[in-house]
This record gives C-alpha cells, structure tokens and sequence, in this order.
C-alpha cells in the first residue's frame, strides 16, 4: 500500500501553522500528529487532502506535565505516567486502552480527541467502496447504513474524550483570531453529523488539555467494549467519576463514546442525584436510563442492540466499582 | 513530488538520504536501503512486522513518515545481533521454538530488547502486554513469552 503523493509542511510555531492553513485553504490540507489513523486512512485513499502539516516541531504542543497535556503528548507516556494514573485515573486507563504499545507510542493526545469517525462503509479499501458504491463520508451521496436518511452515521471513536469529559478537562485552542478555552466536549458537533465532527473554527487547533483541580484524585475509571483486547477501537466507551461524602454523592459523572456520531456526557441524569444517599440500586437505574437514552446504529462490527445492552452493563459495573472504591477509601 | 533531503542515524551511522514526503519508513528501508528484515505485513499498524527502534522506542514504521525520523536514531532487526552470534533475546527465541514461520519474529525481538532494556526482569503480564502490537499466527504466543521470560533470566 502506498501513500498517493502529498507535500509535507513542518512549522515551528503556531503563527507559522496559521500562516500555512490560511495560504493552503481549509480543504487543502490535512494536520498530521502520531499519524497511527491519518495514515492508515490516506493509505485506503479515504478523503487524501494534497498538504499534510506535521505538528512535530511546534515546541509548545509537545509533552505534558502536571495537569496539562499537549496536543501531542504521547499516549504511552500519558501510560507511563504514575501521577496521572493516581490523580485522574480514567484518563490514564483510556490513554492505556487505545489500541496497542506500538500505536500509542506515536498516538497523540490531539490526535486521540480529534480521531476520524468510523463506519463500517468508511474504514475499507478503495476497491470494496467502489465495489458497492461510495458512501457520503467519502467520495459518494448517500450512507449505506440509514439509506432513507441524508446525513453521516460514523461513530465517534476516540477514547479520550469521554475520559477527559468526566474530569471536566478543558480544551485549549489557538486560531488566528486567539486562544479560548473549552470543555472537552464543547469541542464536538452534537448534531449528529459524523462528517462534520467538531466545532474548530478555520486554522484553529488544539494545543493541550488542562486537568482541574477540582477532580484531581477522585475516583473514576475507563471501561472498553471491543472485540479484541488489543487494537481494536471501541464498540462502546463508559467513563464515570464518582465522589461520595458520608454516603452522600458529591460528584457524580458519566460520558460515552464509541456508540454515536459524538461524545456525550449524561448531566441531566446525574445532576439531580447530588447530595442524594449513594445506593446500589442508583448504579442499577442510572445504567437502564442511559441504555434508553442512547441510539447507536449497526455501523461497527457488534450490533447496536448488543452495544445499547451493554452500555447498562458498562455502567452499573462502572458505578459499582467506584463506590466499592471509594467506600474503601473511606473506611 | 520532489525528492527532499535529510539525515537521520540508522544502526549507529550517519546517513544522509532523499526521499519524496509521502516515503514511509518501512520503504526507505526495504525499498531504498535494502534492509529486508524489516517486514511489511498489514501496512496499516495493525500487526507490528514492521516495527523499528525509533530512538529506542519500538514503533511502527509503516506508519512512520521517513521525514519523521530526520535527526533521529532508527535501529533495526540488522543491528541488534552483536558481530558474532546472536543477541541474548535472539538465541532465547531459537532455543525455545518461539519463531516458526518467522515472518512476525524481527518485530517481537525489537519489541522484546526495548521491554527488556526497560524493565530487565518482566512479570508474564508485562510481557504479554508490551507484546500485544505484535501478531503472530503460528506460535500460539506461548513460546514466544517463554523465550522472552528466559531470556530475561539470563544464560
């Protein structure tokens, strides 16, 4: 398999990157980090772009340290990282549950957060498309899992994400016009689109994620549904935290991923239950209405009736083993 | 596109290369270089044949732009042997059967010197898990994580 050609662009700044995205033009190029899933992609020929800006040099994207990540920060170092395993430990099991050692040793967390949607239709050869006929992500004008429907299904499948939503991490961006700062999510397209994914203004890129405070050293945990234990992206994704004060919730979160065109976080369940008694029947309800309230499609390889059962699964085990965790603790 | 130039440190010596932007490792060195011990199985980072010491860390070098590695130290499956002989991972891979087609078998005693350079005395589960990029589809893997344990142990 090899990469159609591209021209390759190395900036050593951000202002030299936006100087670049705007001469290229939003559809002229692609940003290239670890390259793990951007180059698998380009070598199926999935929408290959004729510029690739590698952000191997920008010093300030590089590394993390206490609290903040950059957007290239390597996955494995996140996974080797013992502070981050005790301060946020659902960050560091989902840095560590992303495909294999050998991946996560280019992988980035920019590029983690800012994965291309899959789709069973998507992730194929050049000929198996043409075969049956492009599909709207690619090269066609029409999606082949919900034919009466004109818009993209492709799931989100980053695993990151809802790691980083449940310890209310916030995004930092550069664009031309300046930085912001974001939660984590509100960096997704929740409008179900799985082409247009994000809400990045033109030339506007991640550059860290910032850890607060405030969730530094509760309890939280990481859970993956995949077929195989290692490589696989996610079928489904459960991040949950959980802070209990004599028996009372103090904190309580829940995102997925892997099910939908975007992450999600589950506020409007689990903001009524603060400072409610912490029971083993809340993990039992919480998982049956976050069941109810997802809608995966059969656009991965498990069908989506398994994946929503197992969302209640994911959760009640999820909850269950912080509150035993978090008892412990206490105790 | 143009052929660009750059340096990189390949096996321990100083080499000054071009390669167009979209070259992959895994072809600079097959295909340029003539270094077949290195092999190109999925192409796609799935199955681990390819990988490389990439300034020590096994990485994938299907996945990897040859640009990429400029200023860098690349090591592979031909320089891990001392002058004479077999390496110490090497020989723990004959003596316990670990290799039979020997297709996946530069990839996992790349994978295997860099754990064992890291952590010289592995639990099973720390082998299994740092081999897990690595496929093979004759071993079982069974013999392989023997080899790699005994090897651990030394002579």
């Amino acid at each position: 398999m090899h990469l159609d050609p591209f021209e390759l662009h190395r900036p050593r700044s951000v202002d030299e990157l936006f100087r670049l995205s705007e001469r290229l033009g939003p559809e002229g190029f692609d940003l290239l980090s670890g390259g793990t899933d951007l180059l698998p992609n380009y070598k199926m020929h999935l929408n290959v772009r004729p510029h690739l800006v590698a952000l191997w040099d920008i010093a300030e994207l590089q590394g993390h340290q206490e609290g903040r990540l950059g957007a290239m920060a390597r996955l494995a170092d996140l996974e080797a990282d013992p502070d981050l395993r005790h301060a946020y430990p659902a960050v560091h099991e989902a840095a560590s549950l992303v495909a294999t050692p050998l991946v996560r040793a280019s992988a980035t967390v920019g590029g983690n957060l800012l994965v291309e949607t899959r789709c069973f239709f998507f992730n194929q050869s050049l000929p198996w498309r043409e075969s049956l006929g492009y599909c709207l992500k690619a090269d066609g004008d029409r999606c082949h899992v919900v034919p009466q429907r004109e818009r993209c299904y492709a799931t989100f499948s980053g695993d990151l994400a809802p790691a980083l939503a449940v310890v209310d991490a916030e995004v930092e961006l550069a664009g031309p016009r300046g930085r912001r700062r974001t939660p984590v999510l509100n960096l997704y397209d929740t409008g179900g689109d799985g082409i247009r994914r994000h809400h990045l203004a033109p030339g506007e890129v991640v550059v860290a994620v910032h850890l607060p405070e405030a969730t530094r050293g509760l309890a939280s945990t990481y859970a993956k549904l995949r077929v195989r234990p290692s490589f696989d992206f996610p079928e489904l994704g459960v991040a949950a935290l959980l802070a209990l004060h004599d028996g009372r919730i103090q904190r309580l979160r829940l995102a997925i991923g892997g099910l939908e065109t975007h992450p999600r976080r589950f506020d409007e369940l689990t903001d009524p239950l603060e400072g409610e008694l912490w029971s083993a029947e809340r993990a039992v309800t919480l998982a049956e209405e976050v069941r109810k309230a997802v809608r995966p499609v059969h656009n991965t390889f498990l069908p989506p009736d398994y994946r929503k059962r197992m969302t209640a699964v994911f959760v009640r085990r999820a909850l269950t083993t912080l509150a035993e965790r978090g008892a412990a603790a206490s105790a | 596109m143009p052929h660009r130039p750059f340096s990189f440190r390949l096996n321990g010596r100083e080499r000054s290369l071009e390669a167009p932007a979209e070259r992959v490792l895994l072809d600079l060195l097959r295909e340029d270089l003539g270094l077949v011990g290195t092999k190109r199985g999925c192409d796609l980072g799935t199955c681990g044949c390819c990988t490389v010491l990439l300034d020590g860390r096994p990485t994938l070098s299907c996945l990897t732009l040859a640009h990429e590695v400029a200023g860098r130290h690349v090591q592979t499956i031909e320089a891990v042997a001392p002058t004479t002989g077999l390496s110490r991972v090497q020989s723990a891979f004959v003596e316990h059967g670990a290799t039979q087609c020997g297709f996946c078998t530069p990839g996992f005693v790349l994978t295997a010197t860099a754990l064992l350079r890291d952590h010289p005395h592995p639990t099973r589960e720390q082998v299994v898990a740092a081999i897990s990029g690595n496929l093979c589809r004759c071993t079982g893997y069974t013999k392989i994580i023997e080899a790699i344990l005994a090897a651990a142990e030394g002579p």
